[in-house]
């Protein structure tokens, strides 16, 4: 890491196409010591973002910056600092768990066996054992083994409860958590679970079709999104509310969706001659949806 | 950085392909010795030899590449330390290493044997030999580069079909009686037909080397 570094990561104005996929012009930033989950759809750009943050693929337009260091040119000096695990990546197979260990700590200065022996109890696998003969959860757990004993400052992490037991994501996400109490550390974590992210995150990516539709922290995506149900009598017609991400009517309810609560809206709404019958905090999952669906909607006007 | 990542991938590379190596050598030294045997030990010996060779070679750099792609191993060996034009070249490297160790071996085995006392009213087939091993060399050298540059199974196929055409069609030209006849003295003779032979095989394996390496110094995506 550089000494100027203030964030994990930056990326400013970054475009990649390829033949049925454009990611477009993505602004993004973790400061350290924090973490970040990227959520979005299968196909919304959420690997090609790693990908583009490690250095395995580059930008058409814009900059990267991981640790300090421009990426993909310096991707090998910033990857000394940065482990990565992706749902679809895989150890080799010709060797074993111990094998890869030995392999892994010879590169890492900063490799800690004493941990790596406490995660191979955690998670259950056996050094001994041959990458061939294990199952898909503890593939990913023997990569995500390697990747947190090594210490890194960013951890990047893509889809990597997809293959895990309910037991085996509970422990990783402590996991995730213990390693944020270091202050200059930090993760970044996708996913399509919304639960997980909920779980651990301080901030929070949503990403669909290539287009980041909001990133902000979480505590405000959870205090800005409500949804109002509300009684409307006949003859009563709502205005257009420009903080409404949704308005379903019904034959005398409405259901009010927005993402700018504040208890003021209360008054407006009422003064149409609208009653509110209930305001509902929404989940994570609930607030991507909305969200997703609002920026479809503005991009197909 | 605590050790070298790019020397690590190739250590990496000739641990996980060692058996392969071992049995090449083996089944390579196994075959030299059975030609001792007469003349079906000779047929059943020299087919071995050449299939040690060749298939050792193919299966090596199929392996090396294309498993490592399918299987998605390659992605954690990018997310070490090391820049994609750096693990590309560890890649080339220890493929030309865990092939090109076993077919030294095999080829100086073989060249020795012409040379040996016992030998000596053949030991003009020591460029038969020489021309032979060569091309099996260039034929790896060309498939690794196709491979190299191709991503896709049904193209890395072509490779394969293409280097068996080649093969068989050098083993008829290099097994006419006027290609062979002069070669089978007690001297060693460079005949019009070996030279130029062995000048293409170390023009084919020098121009596979340099457009694998300028090709990948050309790869912005690595993945």
């Amino acid at each position: 890491m550089t000494d100027h570094a203030t964030q994990a990561f930056a990326l400013r104005g970054v475009s990649k196409a390829f033949r049925y996929f454009r990611l477009e012009n993505l602004n993004l930033e973790l400061p350290l010591g924090q973490i970040m989950g990227l959520v979005g759809p299968n196909g919304a750009g959420k690997s090609t973002t790693i990908r583009l943050l490690m250095g395995l693929i580059a930008p058409e337009a814009g900059s990267i910056e991981v640790l300090g260091h421009r990426v993909p040119e310096q991707a090998a000096v910033a990857k000394e600092r940065v482990a990565y695990v992706s749902d679809d990546m895989r150890l080799f197979s010709g060797a074993t768990l111990g094998w890869h260990m030995r392999f892994v700590a010879r590169l890492y200065p900063d490799w800690d066996e004493a941990y790596a022996q406490t995660l191979l109890k955690h998670f259950n696998i056996r050094a001994d054992q041959g990458m061939r003969g294990m199952s898909r959860g503890e593939h990913i757990k023997a990569m995500l083994l390697l990747a947190l004993a090594r210490r890194p400052r960013l951890l990047v992490l893509d889809e990597p409860t997809s293959g895990l037991d309910p037991v085996a994501r509970h422990e990783l996400l402590t996991e995730l958590m213990q390693i944020v109490r270091d202050e200059s550390r930090s993760i970044l974590f996708s996913s399509h679970n919304t639960l997980d992210v909920e779980r651990i995150c301080d901030q929070i990516a949503f990403i669909d079709r290539g287009h980041l539709v909001d990133a902000r922290d979480k505590e405000s995506f959870i205090e800005r999104w409500r949804r109002i149900s509300l009684d409307v009598p006949t003859g009563v017609t709502l205005p257009r509310l420009k903080d409404a991400v949704d308005l379903t009517l019904g034959e005398r309810l409405a259901t009010l969706t927005t993402d700018r609560y504040e208890p003021a809206l209360h008054g407006v709404l009422e003064q149409c001659g609208a009653r509110v019958t209930d305001v509902q905090r929404m989940s994570l999952e609930e607030i991507f949806v909305a969200s997703v669906m609002r920026s479809r909607a503005e991009v197909q006007s | 950085m605590k050790s070298s990542v790019f020397w690590a991938l190739v250590r990496k590379d000739l641990y996980v392909l060692r058996g392969f190596m071992i049995i090449t050598v083996v089944v390579g030294l196994a075959s030299l010795f059975s030609m001792r045997f007469g003349r079906a030990g000779f047929a059943v010996g020299g087919i071995l030899f050449l299939t040690a060779n060749v298939a050792g070679g193919i299966f090596i750099a199929m392996y090396s590449l294309m498993t490592e792609r399918k299987e998605q191993s390659r992605l954690f060996a990018l997310s070490l330390p090391i820049s994609g034009y750096k693990c590309d070249l560890a890649k080339l490297l220890s493929g030309y290493l865990s092939y090109g160790i076993p077919w030294l071996i095999l080829t100086a085995a073989g060249l020795l044997g012409f040379l040996l006392p016992g030998n000596a009213a053949e030991r003009g087939m020591f460029v038969y030999g020489l021309v032979l091993q060569l091309f099996i060399l260039a034929v790896f050298s060309f498939v690794i580069a196709w491979l190299f540059i191709v991503k896709s199974e049904p193209m890395a196929g072509i490779a394969i079909m293409v280097s068996n055409i080649g093969f068989s069609l050098f083993m008829v030209s290099l097994n006419q009686p006027a290609v062979t006849r002069p070669l089978r003295t007690p001297q060693i003779t460079w005949t019009p037909f070996a030279s130029w032979a062995l000048a293409g095989e170390l023009i084919v394996i020098t121009l596979s080397l340099v457009l694998t390496i300028f090709y990948m110094s050309r790869q912005r995506d690595h993945i």
